[in-house]
C-alpha cells in the first residue's frame, strides 16, 4: 500500500489544476456552454500542445505512451472545473477504440490528428432511449452487394457531433435476415444520409441525436473484425469508467471545498453557519463521501494502470462514486440555500454534472449487478 | 499509488494466517464474533508475544520491532477475521504501550513495556475514562486525584469499563486541579492504576445482549504513588488527543462481526433462486454488492489511516472519519444479514434453528454499541469538521 502519487502524476496534476483554475473558472464554463461550439478552441489547442490528448497513446502516432494513472488525474482536474471539451469522446473513447480495433492504416489516418487536436472524433453507442446497446445494437447496417452497407437508425447523446469529422458506432450487420452481431463502424459526421439534431440537455454540453437514413458505408468503414464490436468496447470500458470516476472525484472534492468555504463565511443568527453542529455534520458527511470516492476510484485506476485484474474494483468505484457525487451535491444545495439555486452561482454546474455522470456507463444499480457477478452471486 | 501489498507483506500475512489456522484446528478458540469483547487469554497472547506480534510498531529499545502501522493492520486483519482471543494484550498493544512510550517516565517504560511485549501475567489493562456525567463530554470527569505527600488519593466512579473485571490495571483519567478558574481540559491527569489496591470495587453491568463485558468501577480513597502518574500533572487531554487517534485507527472497527459477513456471503451463494423468488433474490444480490463495496471502502480507509501514521502524520481526521464510517457499516451488515436470513435470525444461541447458531441475533444486539464506543459517530463527525475542515467551534 502506497497512497502517494508518483512525482510525474503530482506534477501533471498540479499543472492541470493551475491551468483549469486560471483559464476555466465557472463563469468561463457557463459562457462556453452557451456558444454554438460548446468548447474553447484556444484551450483545446493549448491542451493538445501540452501533450494531454496523446498522453496514453503510443509514440509512433504522436502520443507519449504515458501511464494511465496520469490520464486519470488529468480527468480529476477537468472534473473539478467541470471543463467542457471533446477530450473524452475524441482522444479517449474514439482514440482507444481505434487503437483496439483499427488496423495500421486506420490508426495512422486517425490517431495523429486526434492527438494534435486537429481532428475530432466522437462515439455513438446509445440507442434512441439513451441506453448503451453496443452488445445488441438497434442500429442496422444492411449489406448491399459485396462491399457496401446502408446504415439505418438513431443514436442518442452523441457528444460534439457537430464538430466531429467522424463517428464510431456499433451496428448490426444484416445479410438478408441473418444478423452477424455488433460491428464497429466509422462513419462521417455529416453528409448524405446523416442528420444531426441538437439535444438540449441539463448540463448544456453539446449533445446530438445522430440519425442514419440509409447512410452508405463501405467495407473499409468497418473497424476490426465484423461481429466483434461489443468486444472492442468491453475491452476499453474499464478505462472509460475509471476516467469518469476521476471526473467525479474532482467535481466532488470541489463541491466540498465550495461548501465548506461558504459555511465559514455565511453568517446567520450572528455567527457563521459552520458553527452549527448540524451544518458541521453535513460537512463531515460530504468529506466522507469525497474521501471514500477518491479511495475506491484511485484503487480502480491504479489497478488498471498496473494491468492487474480490476472488473470488480471498477464496478465498485462507479457504483460508489455515482451515488456519492449526487448525494454531496444535494447536501451542498441544502447548505448553500437560495444562492446555490441561482444561475449566477457555480453550484448547479456540479449538480447537473453529477446526474449526467451517474447516467454515464450505468448508474450504481447497473454497476452493482457487475459487482455481484464478480462476487459469484 | 499502489493498492496492493509488497511480497514481504504478503508473506507476513500468510505467516499470521497459517498460525491462526493451526490454532483454530487445535481448538484453541472458535471463529465467532465478539472475540475482542470476550476472548481474553494470556496463554494465547503469549503465543503471539513469542512471534513478536505484540508491540510490533514500537521502537526496538522498548522491545518492539519498529515495524510499520500497515504491517500491524495486516496482522490485526488476519486476527479479527477469525476473532482470535487477543483481548488480554490488545489494549496495551493498541494504546497503553504507545501512550507510555510518548508520555511515560523512564520507570514506567522499563517496567511495563517489556512485560506487555512478553504478555506477562497480571498485565491486562482497561480504560477508566467514562463516568456517569462524562461520556461524550469527557472533560467533565469528576473523579478526583488529590495530592497527599508522594501519593494521590483517588475518589469517584467510572463506568462502561470494558474488561474491568478481568484486568489488573486501569488507565485512569482523573481531576487533579480544582481551581474553577482553570479550564476543565487543563485540570486532569492520567494515572496507571493497580485495580488490586484497597478501595477499588468493580461491579458488573449486564448489557442488552445479556453479556457481562463492561463494569462500573468505584474508587474509595485509593492511594496511588506519584510514580504511577503519566507525564506532567494536568496534561491528560493533550495526551488523550494523541492517544485517541491510535485507538480509532484500527482495523478491528470494521471486523468486529466479520464472521457474520463471511457466513452471509457463503449463505447467499447457496440461495436457491427459484425457491426464494426472483424479486427477493434480486434485492439480495443488489444489497450484497452494496455491502461488499462498503466493506472494501472501509478496509481502504483503515489502511489509509495506518499509512498516514507511517508517513509521520497525525491521523486525527483520517482516523475519526474511518471509525465513523466503519461503525455504521457494521450496523448495516448485521441488519442486512437478519433480513436476508429472515425470522430465524431472531433465535438466540442454543436454540435449534437459530440463524448462524445464534451468532447473528447476538451481533444484532451488540450493534447499537458500535456507533458509541471509542467516541460516538457524532463526536467523530465533530472532529472531522473541526480538525479536518477547520470549521469554527464558536
Amino acid at each position: 500500500m502506497d497512497f502517494n502519487l508518483s512525482d510525474e502524476s503530482k506534477m501533471l496534476k498540479s499543472n492541470a489544476e493551475k491551468f483549469m483554475k486560471e483559464k476555466s473558472p465557472g463563469s468561463f464554463v457557463k459562457n462556453t456552454l452557451k456558444e454554438e461550439k460548446g468548447f474553447s478552441g484556444a484551450l483545446w489547442k493549448e491542451m493538445a500542445d501540452l501533450g494531454w490528448l496523446g498522453l496514453i497513446h503510443a509514440e509512433p502516432y504522436g502520443g507519449s505512451g504515458g501511464d494511465f494513472f496520469d490520464l486519470f488525474v488529468l480527468f480529476e482536474e477537468m472534473g473539478k472545473a467541470v471543463f467542457p471539451s471533446p477530450f473524452f469522446c475524441s482522444a479517449v473513447f474514439a482514440g482507444l477504440l481505434i487503437n483496439e480495433a483499427g488496423d495500421e492504416r486506420v490508426k495512422k489516418a486517425c490517431l495523429p490528428g486526434i492527438i494534435e487536436g486537429k481532428k475530432i472524433l466522437t462515439v455513438g453507442l446509445q440507442n434512441d432511449q439513451g441506453f448503451y446497446d453496443y452488445q445488441k445494437p438497434a442500429l442496422e447496417a444492411r449489406a448491399v452487394g459485396k462491399d457496401s452497407f446502408r446504415v439505418r437508425g438513431t443514436c442518442l447523446l452523441v457528444p460534439y457531433a457537430h464538430v466531429a469529422e467522424e463517428i464510431l458506432v456499433c451496428a448490426r450487420v444484416m445479410k438478408g435476415s441473418r444478423s452477424s452481431g455488433s460491428t464497429l463502424f466509422k462513419t462521417r459526421a455529416k453528409g448524405p444520409g446523416i442528420q444531426l439534431t441538437p439535444l438540449n440537455t441539463i448540463t448544456g454540453e453539446k449533445y446530438f441525436a445522430v440519425t442514419f437514413n440509409d447512410y452508405p458505408a463501405s467495407a473499409e468503414d468497418v473497424l476490426g473484425s465484423p461481429g466483434k464490436g461489443a468486444a472492442y468496447v468491453e475491452k476499453v470500458m474499464p478505462k472509460l469508467i475509471a476516467l469518469k470516476c476521476g471526473e467525479i472525484v474532482g467535481g466532488l472534492s470541489k463541491v466540498v471545498d465550495m461548501t465548506v468555504d461558504y459555511v465559514k463565511q455565511r453568517a446567520q443568527f450572528g455567527k457563521p453557519l459552520g458553527v452549527l453542529q448540524v451544518v458541521q455534520h453535513y460537512c463531515a458527511d460530504m468529506t466522507t463521501l469525497s474521501d471514500t470516492a477518491r479511495m475506491i476510484a484511485y484503487q480502480a485506476a491504479s489497478l488498471i494502470s498496473a494491468g492487474l485484474p480490476c472488473a470488480k474494483e471498477v464496478a465498485m468505484a462507479k457504483a460508489w462514486c455515482s451515488d456519492a457525487y449526487k448525494r454531496a451535491t444535494q447536501i451542498a444545495h441544502q447548505l448553500h440555500g437560495g444562492i446555490g439555486f441561482t444561475e449566477e452561482h457555480d453550484l448547479h454546474l456540479y449538480y447537473k454534472h453529477a446526474k449526467a455522470l451517474e447516467m454515464e456507463f450505468g448508474d450504481s444499480w447497473v454497476q452493482r449487478q457487475k459487482v455481484a457477478e464478480e462476487m459469484g452471486i | 499509488m499502489r493498492f496492493w501489498f509488497t511480497e514481504e507483506q504478503e508473506k507476513f500475512r500468510r505467516e499470521v494466517h497459517d498460525f491462526l489456522q493451526a490454532e483454530l484446528k487445535a481448538g484453541t478458540f472458535v471463529a465467532k464474533s465478539g472475540g475482542l469483547a470476550e476472548g481474553s487469554s494470556q496463554e494465547f497472547s503469549k503465543k503471539m508475544a513469542q512471534r513478536g506480534w505484540i508491540g510490533m510498531t514500537w521502537p526496538k529499545q522498548y522491545g518492539g520491532q519498529g515495524r510499520t502501522y500497515v504491517d500491524k493492520v495486516i496482522l490485526n486483519e488476519e486476527i479479527f477475521k477469525v476473532q482470535a482471543p487477543v483481548a488480554y494484550h490488545f489494549l496495551a498493544d493498541r494504546q497503553i504501550g504507545p501512550s507510555i512510550i510518548h508520555f511515560g517516565s523512564e520507570w514506567q517504560k522499563e517496567y511495563f513495556l517489556p512485560r506487555f511485549v512478553r504478555a506477562e501475567e497480571n498485565m491486562k489493562f482497561c480504560l477508566l475514562f467514562s463516568e456517569p456525567n462524562a461520556g461524550s463530554d469527557l472533560v467533565n470527569v469528576a473523579t478526583s486525584a488529590t495530592k497527599d505527600g508522594d501519593s494521590y488519593i483517588i475518589r469517584g466512579q467510572k463506568v462502561w469499563t470494558s474488561g474491568g473485571h478481568q484486568s489488573e490495571y486501569g488507565w485512569l483519567l482523573a481531576r487533579t486541579c480544582f481551581d474553577p478558574k482553570v479550564p476543565r481540559h487543563e485540570s486532569c491527569s492520567q494515572f496507571i492504576l493497580d485495580l488490586r489496591l484497597p478501595g477499588v470495587t468493580v461491579r458488573p453491568i449486564i448489557n442488552m445482549a445479556g453479556r457481562h463485558t463492561f463494569n462500573e468501577v468505584f474508587f474509595d480513597d485509593v492511594r496511588v504513588e506519584k510514580r504511577f502518574m503519566v507525564g506532567p500533572e494536568n496534561e491528560a487531554f493533550k495526551q488523550i488527543m494523541a492517544q485517541m487517534d491510535y485507538e480509532r485507527s484500527g482495523v478491528e472497527r470494521i471486523l468486529q462481526n466479520y464472521p457474520i459477513y463471511q457466513k452471509l456471503m457463503e449463505y447467499v451463494k447457496k440461495i436457491n433462486k427459484k425457491k426464494v423468488g426472483e424479486a427477493f433474490y434480486s434485492w439480495v444480490r443488489d444489497s450484497m454488492a452494496q455491502l461488499e463495496t462498503e466493506f472494501q471502502i472501509g478496509r481502504l480507509l483503515v489502511y489509509y489511516t495506518a499509512w498516514t501514521i507511517d508517513q509521520g502524520r497525525k491521523p486525527s481526521k483520517e482516523a475519526a472519519l474511518a471509525k465513523a464510517y466503519c461503525n455504521q457499516y457494521e450496523q448495516r451488515l448485521n441488519d442486512l444479514a437478519t433480513r436476508v436470513l429472515g425470522p430465524s435470525s431472531l433465535l438466540r444461541e442454543g436454540t435449534p434453528w437459530a440463524a448462524f447458531d445464534g451468532e447473528l441475533a447476538e451481533c444484532y444486539l451488540w450493534s447499537p454499541s458500535y456507533t458509541l464506543q471509542g467516541g460516538s459517530v457524532e463526536v467523530l463527525k465533530n472532529i472531522v469538521a473541526q480538525r479536518g475542515l477547520n470549521l469554527p467551534r464558536k
